[in-house]
């Protein structure tokens, strides 16, 4: 999309976007999953294991 | 054509392995953490374990094992025909 198309879009949203600032928080090493876990999780850490849930229809 | 065995000793090395990536990259950014490297390090010597296990029962895992003569390699079944 060219630049104008993209401020005429803005303007139809009447929202006012800011930029954001992304923070990540620094991992420290606590609990890990056991070997055959962690494979199927897909990740070593807990803290990251996050599966998207099935939700109910909203 | 393979046995039980040898796919549940596959699957080990496999998540013994994917513990070891797992360790390696957070070390990456935090090589100061004395207990991941303890867990990387034992991991690591684990899976070098298995992996031995596994050749001399049955044969070369990766294309840098030794191999018996005749080249051994090629007679595993290869992973796409397992059932795991």
């Amino acid at each position: 999309m060219s630049n104008s198309e993209n401020e005429v879009k803005m303007q139809n949203l009447s929202v006012e976007y800011r930029l954001g600032e992304a923070y990540i928080p620094f991992q420290s090493y606590g609990k890990i999953f056991d070997p055959r876990t962690a494979l199927m999780n897909g990740t070593l850490f807990p803290e990251l294991y996050r599966p998207y849930r099935v939700r109910a229809e909203l | 054509m393979y046995s039980k065995d040898m796919v549940d000793l596959l699957k080990e090395i496999m998540a013994v392995d994917f513990v070891v990536y797992e360790l390696a990259l957070f070390l990456d950014t935090h090589p100061n953490d004395r207990r991941a490297l303890e867990d990387h390090n034992n991991f690591a010597m684990k899976s070098r374990q298995l992996r031995e296990m596994f050749e001399r029962k049955y044969g070369p895992l990766i294309l840098d094992s030794v191999s018996e003569f005749p080249y051994q390699y090629i007679n595993n079944p290869w992973p796409w025909e397992i059932r795991y």
